[in-house]
């Protein structure tokens, strides 16, 4: 398949920049910075609204329902509220680590992006960049939000936010292999680390019952992988059952404890963008990208309501099951999903090299 | 893992019958049973100025004056302190303190929440229920006479 | 059914009485003998034969239950009463008084022989003033450590201010960080903590994630309850309190236990009929404290605020109205009265009984529902189930009752054991559960409502049916109360979190001369450290979730 233009290079010759590294850089930013705002906008509707809606509707209760139509007033008001508290700096913080913490943790987040891509909207194909590596890019720069955790936990000066750091660290090194090895298992598929071509591979029809015809989407293909990476990227962006480094009833808020208005804000915003990322590498990974029913012009929504998916899933399994213990969680990681991916991996290299 | 489903399956029950507990207050005010203990509500023309009420109130909740003839001149509840024990309507011989149905109130201070006497006259009954019509057919079993000294003045 | 009938005494056949027995036992050590309306027999013991008393009476006897300790001070003397009863049962009551002298008031510590005695007598030192000797940690436990006096005793001046100096109070965080060369942390958990339940702080020394110390420091919540008992009338103006001790809509089992007490003391009757009210109100008020607790617990063990504590909340929420429609208030009920209840059934009558009906009727789905949730979820197994073990020795030797001894199959329900109200009358059963570990205890609460249900079912159809001039909800008691003097008793009733016990001594006014709580969270909150210790933090906020406590009744 043909790599279609990517939105730099779209926005590059509609603008009529000259194709010199300035231009492109130009473009590039403009790019990044539309994206960006999605992702930002996303979360902001995530963080204010749609979780405590979603969580309202498990709980059996209204939830915000004062400010506008369905409550989605909340939304500006609530950013207002967050940013314009004051920002409490404790005395015996770590300075730049403390300050730096929040950024790495949204920074990194957005960085993933990048690579996604996020399907067609009119004219436009929304990716911003595609290296051939881009699946290892992305598992790289998400994983560097782990430094941030652990740098806000550790600069914050208090024993909860180091409880929470170092829990932070045993999850995500425990997590991050299983996450990569079963991502591993899906190149094999596609012989491409390339995100585009990763996409492209899974828009062949599977099989067809009854005239409709499933395309060959992982989640079909090898569901099993798929379970095991929806399970890993609960771990990753740390929600139940798997959020014990924030676990607000045992250790208050875990690397977050001390922090306050713009800085919580970032920390808040960091792990939404997180859990969307997760969505986007899952619907990248799993469920064909942008691909659905309807012209390749709408491909973007289809992309959206995919993480919005994912997001809903999480929600979900924090309505109803426990948080499990950090031994527990630990043992799980290392004895049981990192064993099951390793099993995925050769099983799927097996039937690669049978069928190939 | 069937545990774990079954848990998902039944949260997700609940988020698709689309049914909620809880309601839009106070656009839907909520129902209050007659017996209801809100804010207390004064009558002087009923009030013997006897003071049983005072004197039963655990934490001296109401605070009354009168003159040397024994003439009421001041009724005051701190109904902020209150612990709506219901106490000073069931010793009440005149049914000259009421508990109504409100529970509808602020103060800005703790100050705000002293009521004195004209405030408490002037506290409307909820939802028109007027507390000593529903609770009628108890006045009898209310308060047992019982033997022994009585401690009217 | 009257109160006096469980103070028979069963060993009369053998013309042996148990006070004859007791004092057989414990041969010279017994001074003299008192009269409390409660026990078999009160034996008077020298300040230093405390241990050796208790011991005997453990040993030889049975009696493993120390109940309570009670600490007053008269004109002449001071004076500790422990209250021994028999898990087997309860209704097996020895009051050993220990007398102290006025000007060097000490007297011997039961901690080696009951581990339960370590609070109940730092509670008495605290506030009455008695020291006790080989006390393994001679503390202040209510009060701040630099309070001065003790409030309970006689010569206390309650106006003087509490004036300390300000070395006293010279950073109060310093003891966190003594001990460098250790590789454990110290870690305040509370009094400001999404999980301690209201204001309690556990101080908690950490090695790595694992508990290697705990100290529940209490008090944050201490309202002088037991002095505003005594400050107040028996008539009317101590029934108000009970419902604010374990706040938790359980207020009418603590009404409870104060009437049952009163009642005792003052020789009332209660006519059956509201023996039958007060039985449903009573259950009404366990189903929904229980519920409270399955849904605080969730949110311990699942984190934030999850679907089975708003479910439960709901839950509560139907009881808290049909509540609301009998006593006038959803939690602060105040609808017991001596002799009685307040307030006969809301009339319609049909309309309570359907409304009530209605409830029991969809509780089963709704139980089934919290299994769905909790109990059959793999992961909370995982959790709950082995840990937080709470050995049935141990919990003896604690004191612990309610749900949480009966989780770690200790037989013991004052409903049954020592029956009151009309719960002898009823067809229902004690739940218990041999695991002795967090899982257990949600699981007995979670029958206990099944149980709870079955009984008001019943009351439910005996009011039903109750013949419309026998409606006597209060016997002719007198409006003032004036208890003989020097009357003394203990009275216990099963709340919803175990043994509710009210010791009053009565001084011939119409004011108590002494009123004691024995609360069964004061007790249950001692056993956390035996739970928790080398377990993880997860397991002690699970277990401290697990003990249901409520600190309004901790600390009182």
């Amino acid at each position: 398949m043909a790599t279609e233009q990517l939105l730099p290079e779209t926005i590059r010759t509609a603008v009529g920049l000259p194709d010199t590294v300035l231009g492109q850089g130009i473009a590039a930013f403009v790019g990044a910075f539309l994206v960006g705002s999605v992702m930002l906008a996303y979360t902001g509707v995530a963080g204010p609204w749609a979780k405590r809606k979603i969580t309202a509707a498990f709980t059996d209760r209204i939830a915000a329902n004062r400010i506008g139509p369905f409550g989605l007033g909340t939304i500006p008001a609530d950013a207002l509220r967050l940013l314009s508290k004051e920002l409490i700096i404790p005395e015996d913080v770590d300075r730049p680590a403390y300050d730096l913490g929040p950024l790495i943790v949204a920074g990194s987040a957005l960085l993933g992006f990048a690579v996604i891509p996020m399907g067609g909207l009119g004219p436009l194909n929304i990716q911003l960049a595609d290296p051939e590596s881009g699946l290892v890019y992305v598992f790289a720069v998400a994983s560097i939000a782990t430094l941030g955790l652990t740098m806000a936990g550790y600069a914050s000066s208090n024993k909860y936010s180091m409880l929470g750091a170092l829990r932070a660290i045993a999850q995500n090194v425990a997590y991050e292999i299983p996450l990569v090895l079963t991502g591993a298992s899906v190149v094999l598929f596609t012989q491409s680390l390339q995100m585009s071509e990763i996409v492209a591979v899974q828009q062949e029809t599977l099989v067809t019952i009854a005239g409709v015809s499933i395309p060959s989407w992982f989640a079909f293909v090898n569901p099993f992988a798929f379970a095991l990476f929806m399970i890993a990227n609960l771990a990753e962006v740390g929600r139940n059952p798997f959020d014990i480094p924030e676990a607000p009833t045992e250790i208050v808020a875990g690397y977050q404890t001390e922090y306050s208005s713009v800085y919580f804000v970032l920390i808040y915003l960091g792990e939404f963008l997180h859990i969307f990322l997760g969505g986007a590498i899952i619907a990248t990974l799993f469920l064909g990208g942008a691909a659905g029913p309807g012209p390749e012009s709408i491909g973007f929504l289809w992309f959206t309501a995919k993480i919005w998916g994912v997001f809903l899933f999480t929600q979900w399994a924090r309505s109803a099951v426990p948080r499990v213990r950090i031994d527990q969680l630990i043992e799980i990681g290392w004895k049981g999903m990192l064993v099951l991916s390793f099993a995925n991996l050769l099983l799927t290299a097996l039937l690669v090299g049978v069928i190939a | 893992m069937i545990g774990i489903l079954k848990s998902m399956a039944t949260t997700m029950k609940h988020a698709l019958d689309g049914e909620t507990f809880t309601v839009k207050y106070p656009e839907t005010p909520p129902e209050v049973s007659p017996r209801f203990r809100g804010v207390h509500k004064f009558s002087q023309e009923r009030c013997i100025w006897c003071r049983q009420c005072e004197n039963v109130c655990p934490n001296d909740t109401i605070h009354i004056v009168t003159d040397a003839q024994r003439n009421g001149e001041q009724y005051n509840l701190h109904i902020g302190q209150c612990i709506y024990c219901r106490l000073c309507e069931e010793v009440c011989p005149v049914d000259a303190i009421l508990l109504t149905q409100n529970f509808e109130f602020t103060g800005d201070t703790k100050d705000d929440l002293v009521y004195n006497k004209e405030q408490l006259k002037s506290v409307p009954w909820y939802k028109d229920i007027d507390p000593l019509e529903s609770r009628e057919p108890d006045r009898g079993a209310w308060i047992g006479e019982g033997d022994g000294e009585v401690d009217y003045q | 059914m009257s109160v006096e009938e469980t103070e028979e005494t069963p060993e009369i056949e053998a013309g042996v009485t148990v006070e004859d027995e007791v004092l057989d036992t414990l041969g010279d050590t017994v001074q003299t003998t008192e009269e409390h309306l409660n026990a078999d027999a009160s034996v008077v013991v020298r300040p230093d034969q405390v241990q050796d008393t208790l011991s005997a009476l453990r040993d030889d006897m049975g009696y493993d239950h120390l109940s309570c300790v009670t600490a007053q001070e008269y004109e002449d003397r001071y004076e500790s009463i422990y209250h021994m009863k028999q898990y087997d049962d309860p209704t097996q009551e020895v009051s050993v008084v220990v007398p102290a002298s006025k000007d060097e008031p000490i007297s011997q510590s039961a901690e080696p022989v009951f581990r339960t005695a370590d609070w109940h007598e730092r509670e008495a030192y605290d506030l009455v003033g008695i020291n006790y000797e080989d006390h393994p940690d001679p503390r202040r436990i209510l009060l701040p450590e630099t309070w001065q006096g003790h409030p309970l005793g006689q010569d206390y001046d309650q106006d003087s201010p509490q004036i300390v100096t300000l070395s006293e109070w010279d950073n109060p965080l310093r003891d966190d960080h003594v001990d460098d060369e250790a590789d454990t942390m110290f870690l305040n958990i509370g009094p400001h903590h999404p999980a301690t339940h209201g204001v309690l702080h556990v101080k908690t020394v950490l090695d790595g994630e694992t508990v290697a110390d705990v100290d529940p420091d209490i008090g944050y919540l201490h309202r002088c309850e037991e002095q505003m008992c005594q400050n107040g009338t028996y008539r009317h103006q101590i029934m108000p309190y009970p419902d604010r001790w374990d706040y938790v809509s359980a207020g009418i089992l603590n009404e409870w236990a104060y009437a049952r007490a009163a009642e005792d003391l003052a020789d009332i009757e209660v006519p059956e009929y509201a023996q039958v009210i007060r039985t449903m109100s009573a259950e009404l008020c366990r189903i929904a404290a229980h519920m409270l607790a399955l849904g605080t617990f969730a949110l311990d063990v699942f984190g934030d605020f999850t679907a089975t504590f708003q479910y439960a909340f709901r839950d509560r929420e139907v009881i808290q109205n049909i509540l609301e429609d009998l006593t006038g208030q959803r939690m602060m009920f105040n609808y017991f009265r001596l002799g009685g209840v307040a307030w006969d059934l809301p009339e319609p009558r049909e309309e309570f009984f359907e409304k009530t009906r209605d409830f029991l009727e969809e509780l089963p789905a709704k139980l089934e529902e919290y299994h769905d949730l909790i109990t059959g979820n793999e992961i909370f197994q995982l959790r709950c189930v082995d840990t937080g073990i709470l050995e049935p020795e141990v919990a003896k030797s604690y004191g612990a009752t309610g749900p949480v001894a009966r989780a770690s199959g200790i037989d013991y329900d004052l409903r049954r054991d020592d029956p009151y109200g009309y719960y002898d009358e009823l067809d229902w059963d004690v739940v218990t559960e041999d695991g002795c570990d967090n899982f257990s205890r949600v699981i007995v609460r979670m029958q206990e409502v099944e149980e709870s249900a079955k009984i008001i079912e019943q009351c439910v159809d005996l009011l039903e049916e109750w013949p419309e001039d026998d409606r006597t909800i209060q016997s002719n008691v007198p409006r003032t109360l004036k208890p003989d003097a020097d009357a003394e008793t203990y009275r216990a009733v099963e709340a919803a979190k175990g043994e509710l016990g009210i010791y009053i001594r009565s001084d011939g006014t119409d004011k108590p001369g002494r009123f004691k709580i024995r609360s069964p969270c004061f007790s249950n909150l001692q056993t956390l450290g035996e739970m928790s210790e080398g377990e993880y933090i997860p397991d002690l906020i699970a277990s401290l979730g697990s003990l249901d406590i409520v600190l309004g009744e901790v600390d009182r």
